[in-house]
């Protein structure tokens, strides 16, 4: 039995953030909305969320800001940046910081959901590996 | 090619979904003093990349799944200084301006001279060590 | 001999201006006749007079042409760089409002799935379908347009390696050869063998030799001819120059051809970004590149490099 995946998206722009809700939900992924970085960590601090759909360029804190605090907060969630900006810079940024992905605006759903999975895959990977660090030998 | 034994042997990955090319590949390449590891796809070489040291990656252009371009798109995503030489058997021009407007370093058409792709190989690790430099 | 490289560099008019102050101060202009005929009449008049004076003449048209050149070249860059904040700014912004354009038509088609099950006039039904499609469509277009302007805008600094051009070139024309033999075209090849090692960008000089080469041969369509040629121009120069006998380009358009978007292909045939990014990239690489045509006849493009970068 597949487990839903639950995404967090997070993007200022509150059309395309409740769109990519609706559109995720019918792949029957499991999505909800944070405006800002800050709503996000305080989501991210409380619910179990597995991938986080990540806009660049958001005001303070801006897209690679918060992911340095998602990653201090010590979260398990795979974070993916979606940016309608190509700076490299920023982009690598993001991946330095232990971003899963990066993906350049516009980029259609069926593109975004096959990176969330690859994301849950990966997270799934590292929690089995930490579970298998704790049995005692 | 001669290279001093001393020198650090140049660590090649050849990413094809055909295993014959590969195997000849990894016998032919590492005889010419190459460090040759192989992946048969896309998401494999970015798996290998991730925990390996690589400084240059041969990259079929035909490849299921994900095809070459977008391997190149996303190995040059992570690792931009990585250089990425494309082995195309009949790509189109118009996809070869993509490709390198996208960084890959240079085309080699299929089959190829072990020779020429040597060389090629060669040229692409020393641009790879100018910007490491450069980088610094 | 000189002056036939006067000629020949200078088209159709050229202008012989005597410094004044010598015996003969009288001005030859030549119009496409040869300089032999010109040399001769000179040779009643003094021949060392006449020589001394091409050589001076040359001197001045060669600086006040490379003036001309650099001059151009720093507006062009000028205009690239500006051209590129403004692209890859416009290009940001589109991308937002393209997104929620993609994501509402996806929207849509689902909505249309379900609404399919009730009693529905299937022409209309049919319609809607490919005002849809039609809406992905062109969000993939406006799609290939943004990221090729971002792409256009990010800055590589070029990485100098030494470079055998006629070999790069080889490389490049087999490859294009083999698409264009389909239609009956051939390419020349005329290689200055003594071409020395060219510091420059590999790769970055590749696209835009491929890019020439495919424009040469989309001109050429069927049965035509385009010629490679490399020479050394200076003690610190070479030129590639790519030649076809196609349809040519209109006056009116040769100095807009290097704009980005610029384009006489039918719409959604090409963006036009290539010459425009091939601009900038010769930039990079401290080159020039400039085109002449004659319509009906041919269009050249001639690329040219320095062999070594000074220090910048």
């Amino acid at each position: 039995m597949l487990e839903t995946i639950k995404t967090l998206v997070v993007d200022d722009d509150e059309r395309f953030a409740s769109n990519m809700v609706k559109l995720l939900r019918t792949q029957d992924i499991d999505a909800s909305v944070a405006p800002n970085g800050a709503v996000a960590l305080e989501i991210l601090a409380r619910e179990a969320i597995d991938v986080v759909l990540l806009d660049m360029k958001m005001p303070a804190p801006s897209g690679v800001e918060t992911m340095r605090r998602i990653r201090d907060l010590g979260s398990t969630a795979q974070v993916i940046f979606l940016t309608g900006h190509a700076s490299v810079d920023e982009a690598l940024a993001g991946l330095n910081l232990g971003a899963f992905d990066y993906v350049l605006k516009p980029a259609s759903t069926e593109m975004i959901v096959g990176k969330i999975k690859l994301a849950y895959a990966k997270k799934q990977k590292l929690s089995r590996k930490e579970t298998e660090k704790g049995d005692p030998a | 090619m001669d290279t001093p034994v001393d020198t650090p042997k140049i660590r090649v990955l050849a990413v094809d979904d055909e295993t014959d090319f590969l195997e000849l590949f990894v016998k032919r390449f590492s005889k010419r003093n190459l460090d040759v590891s192989c992946a048969d796809n896309g998401l494999a070489a970015l798996e290998f990349l991730q925990d390996h040291t690589v400084d240059v990656v041969v990259l079929d252009v035909r490849m299921p799944k994900m095809d070459g371009l977008e391997a190149l798109k996303e190995i040059k995503k992570r690792h931009p200084l990585l250089e990425v030489i494309m082995l195309t058997g009949h790509g189109s021009v118009e996809s070869g301006i993509q490709g390198m407007s996208h960084g890959a370093y240079d085309y080699v058409m299929k089959p190829f001279k072990i020779d020429d792709l040597l060389f090629k190989i060669h040229k692409a690790y020393e641009r790879k060590v100018l910007n490491e430099t450069r980088a610094k | 001999m000189l002056g036939f490289g006067l000629s020949t560099r200078y088209g159709q008019a050229v202008h012989l201006v005597l410094v004044p102050g010598l015996a003969v101060s009288a001005c030859l202009t030549l119009v496409g006749e040869s300089v032999a005929s010109a040399a001769v009449t000179a040779l009643g008049l003094g021949a060392a007079v006449f020589m001394s004076s091409l050589l001076l003449c040359r001197k001045i048209d060669a600086a006040s042409e490379e003036k001309c050149q650099l001059d151009e070249q720093l507006i062009q860059s000028q205009k690239l760089a500006a051209m590129g904040e403004l692209s890859s700014g416009i290009a940001h912004e589109i991308n937002t409002p393209l997104a929620i354009i993609s994501q509402e038509s996806e929207w849509l088609r689902y909505l249309l799935k379900s609404l399919t099950t009730a009693p529905i006039d299937p022409d209309k039904a049919k319609e809607f379908a490919e005002s849809l499609d039609q809406i992905s469509l062109q969000v993939e277009r406006c799609r290939e347009i943004t990221h090729g302007m971002l792409n256009f805008a990010r800055k590589r600094d070029a990485v100098l390696q030494d470079t055998d051009i006629n070999q790069l070139l080889e490389d490049m024309v087999l490859w294009v050869e083999k698409e264009v033999q389909r239609n009956n075209c051939a390419i020349h090849r005329a290689y200055d063998p003594k071409l020395p090692l060219v510091a420059t960008d590999s790769p970055l000089l590749r696209q835009v030799v491929l890019n020439l080469l495919n424009n040469a041969a989309q001109a050429v369509e069927r049965d035509g001819e385009i010629t490679v040629a490399t020479t050394r121009t200076g003690s610190n120069a070479v030129s590639i120059e790519v030649r076809d006998n196609g349809c040519g380009i209109p006056k009116e358009n040769l100095d807009k051809i290097f704009n980005p978007f610029f384009t006489t292909k039918a719409p959604g045939k090409g963006t036009g970004l290539g010459l425009s990014i091939s601009l900038s990239i010769v930039a990079r690489l401290g080159g020039a590149l400039t085109a002449s045509s004659q319509p009906g006849e041919f269009t050249s493009f001639v690329l040219s490099l320095p062999i070594r970068r000074s220090a910048t």
